[in-house]
This record gives structure tokens, sequence and C-alpha cells, in this order.
């Protein structure tokens, strides 16, 4: 399943929130074929299965263009768009970028 | 494609016969019984799985299963029971009674006097794997042992098929008759497998039966997200790891290997596993999933003997066997085609 088409990694740290949590609810809703909220538990509600977590996974690996490590298989990371756009951010140091930007150079 | 070459690290073991008992009895999934007690969800959840009927046979039991397997076996190979050196019972998923030994009862039906017998386990449909870890031990240190049968009968613990939210367990028994290879090939030849397991998922799956009628065991997940995500995430993981680390040990890249089989839980699964392993699995995978059911640790063996039965595997052929449990174990087995020998369909009760 391909959802997206570029890889906006290089975007991400200028990627505000929004944008990246309309992009995942987007992947959300075409692979789960209903509705998805930005803050709709998809494991809670049941509709989650292996291969869907691997969808997903890899979804966000080649949509943001960052590897989910061992160490960053957190389900509550994964549970909702909201909560996904977080992961991302902290991973592509969009987060990070905006507080130390100032002095980088 | 001969696998002998530098790289090789494990001394192969030959498949001289394999036997097999499948039903030929079937169950609809959605005439399943324990389907009217499900929420609607997780109705669906079932006759999704990609399973359209599974093998049944009420009359006998998972040692019958295996009892019946081992005697078609042995049959195959011309191999009377008394000339067997080694018999190791894969652990059925619920003894008939506890404290007897299922090992010891299957010897003494077959009248394998002479073979050295145990049970091994633990693992789920991975146990196959230790089986034949053991099996290969067994060859090597002992040279006066010649023919070792692994043996395993299939069938669900309690009186429900479904295991929610991953398969419907089938009836089925499977024998390999294993030897060294010597001048006569053999249909097919373990070179080498590989097992991991983590046991922090031990209890992922769990069936509690003290004080509970039988009509009430039921096949549980203590925690479905952590089924779904974690473990199906570090099963990415592992996999390919491991394949990696069998093919490099044996100087084989996957561009060598002609098929890849598979336990069969669902076709998600199925799926699960060729997008994590970027490889299609051979047909037989879903063909007996689809009207076998889950057959536990026999499903592997018995995928690569439809293969072959199909001509999908020819004379020569690399393939890779993969095999995943929730408890959570993985194993590979790297395997090699010898002449056609005759599959399930062409023999026995299969």
């Amino acid at each position: 399943m391909s959802h997206g088409s570029e890889p906006i990694a290089d975007a991400a740290p200028g990627a505000g929130a929004e944008q990246i949590t309309e992009e995942i609810t987007g992947f959300l809703t075409d692979a789960l074929r209903r509705p998805i909220g930005p803050d709709d538990d998809y494991f809670e509600l049941g509709l989650v299965d292996s291969l869907f977590a691997l969808e997903l996974v890899t979804y966000v690996e080649q949509r943001f263009a960052l590897t989910v490590e061992v160490e960053d298989l957190d389900l509550d990371s994964f549970r909702t768009a909201h909560r996904l756009t977080e992961f991302v951010r902290r991973k592509t140091g969009a987060d990070a970028g905006r507080r130390t930007h100032v002095g980088d150079h | 494609m001969n696998a002998v070459g530098t790289f090789r690290a494990a001394t192969p073991i030959a498949v001289d016969a394999a036997g097999w008992h499948l039903p030929d009895r079937t169950r609809a999934v959605a005439e399943l019984p324990e389907l009217a007690d499900l929420p609607e969800a997780d109705r669906r959840t079932c006759l999704n799985l990609g399973i359209d009927t599974v093998l049944v046979d009420d009359e006998l039991t998972a040692g019958d299963l295996a009892e019946h397997a081992a005697r078609a076996a042995l049959e195959r190979a011309g191999l009377a029971a008394g000339e067997l050196g080694a018999l190791i019972v894969v652990e059925p998923r619920a003894p008939e009674t506890l404290i007897s030994s299922d090992a010891t009862r299957l010897q003494h039906a077959l009248g394998a006097t002479e073979a050295t017998t145990f049970t091994v386990g633990g693992l789920g449909c991975v146990s196959v794997a230790p089986a034949l870890l053991a099996a290969r031990g067994l060859l090597a240190a002992d040279p006066g042992l010649r023919h070792a049968l692994v043996v395993h009968g299939s069938k669900p613990a309690g009186r429900g098929r479904y295991r929610h939210p991953v398969t419907v367990n089938g009836d089925s028994g499977q024998a390999l008759l294993l030897s060294r290879p010597g001048e006569v090939p053999a249909p097919v030849r373990v070179l080498d497998l590989v097992q991991r397991t983590n046991g922090a998922y031990w209890d992922l799956f769990g069936l509690d039966y003290r004080d509970r009628p039988t009509a009430q065991w039921r096949e549980e997940c203590r925690d479905l997200p952590g089924y779904s995500f974690r473990l199906a995430m570090e099963t990415r993981r592992r996999l390919s790891a491991l394949v990696d680390e069998l093919l490099a040990r044996n100087g084989r890249t996957r561009g060598d290997i002609a098929g890849w089989a598979s336990q069969n839980l669902s076709a998600g699964g199925l799926a699960f596993t060729e997008e994590t392993l970027d490889v299609k699995l051979l047909p037989s995978c879903r063909e007996n999933l689809r009207g076998y059911g889950h057959l536990g640790p026999n499903d592997i063996f018995l995928n690569l003997w439809t293969a072959l039965d199909r001509r999908d595997l020819a004379e020569g052929d690399l393939a890779v066997l993969v095999n995943v449990s929730p408890v959570a174990a993985w194993s590979v087995l790297l395997v090699e085609m010898g002449p056609r020998g005759r599959g399930p369909s062409q023999g026995g009760n299969a």
C-alpha cells in the first residue's frame, strides 16, 4: 500500500504539526477505510492488525524519511494521529529545531 | 543448485520421507459453533482470515493424528518402527492426561522399541525447529543412529477452533523421517536453521484450564495491541535479521532462493511475511490456509511438500521456511529439494 508521494522529511522541521497530522489522518482514513480523526485511538477501536501495524510504521518511515528503532516501539506514540505527529516531529528534530535554531550558525 | 560450500556452517539432515494424516472431513469456518458467542467485530475478523474450511476429525486425539502420520511416513520409507533410532514428538497443544507421556505412548503404539524417545516443544508452531535441532544433534553425535522420526499431532486445546484475532486451528498429523544425507538423495534436505526467542512474550496468549470445563476453554490474548503492534514490529526486525543470518552463513543471497513458505495463520499474516521480507510466498501457503486452517508446527513442511506436488519447486531448488510463534519464537530453515518425493496428495490419508 502506498500513500503520499515524496518523503517530506526535509520539510518536516519547517512543516507545521497541522500539515503532518493532516498527512497522517489521510493515510489512516484510506488504510482503515473509515474516517479517522486526529485523536481517534485506532488501537482502542480494534482496527489494527499486524499487517496494518506494519503498513503504518512503513508509511511513517518512508513518508517522513525516518527510521523507527526498537526503542521507538512505544505503542503510545502510535495510538493517534496527534501522537504520531509528535513522534514524527521528535524524530525529525522539528521540535528541537525550533528550540535550538538560534545560534546554530 | 548445490548448497555445499565453504560458507556452510551446519550439518545438513535429509528428510527421507514425510507422512501426513489430513482428515477427509472439513468444517466451514462460517459454521463454527463459537462464532455465535462472539461480538460482531470479532466474528468479522474470524471470517476475514482467509480460511474457508478447517480439517476436522472429532474422533481422533492429537496422539492418534501423530500415530497415523508416523505410520504413513514409515510405510512410505519402507522402514520398520523397530529400526528407528530416535522418536521425537513435538508436544501437542494439550496432553490427554497429565503426568503420563505422549512420547512413549507413541513409541509403544508404533513399536519403536529401540528409539531414543522424548518430547520437545514450548514454542507453539515454531516447536518443529527444536525437534529438527535435536534430531540433527543426535544424528551428528551418534554414528550408530540412522533414522530419527519427528512427529506432531495438531489439534486445538479446547473445543473452540478460533483464536482471536489470529487464526482458526485445524486437525492434522505429520511425521518427518530424518537421516544423515547419504548416497540416495532425499526428497528434501534441511541445510541449516536458525531459531530465536524472546521470553518477554511468554504469556501473550494463554488458556486458563484449571477448574474449568473444557467447553469453557478459550485461547486468549492478554494484550491485543501488544500482539498487533509490538510483536509485529519485533517480528519485522527479527525475521529480516534471521533470514540475512541464515543466508549469509550459507554463502547465499535472496536471489538464490526459489521459494518461500511460512506457517498458515491468516491471509493478513501471509501478506505481513511477504511485506516484511519483500518476497512472494509459494501459492501452497494460501491454498492450504484456505482449505485446512492453521495446523501448527505441521504447516511449513506441508506447504513445502504441496509446492513440490504442484511442481512449484524442482530438484536443486533452495527454499526458505519461515515460522513465527507469539510466545515469541522465530525460526527460518534453508532447505534444498532433491528428487521429487511423494507429496501429501499422492498417498496416505492426505
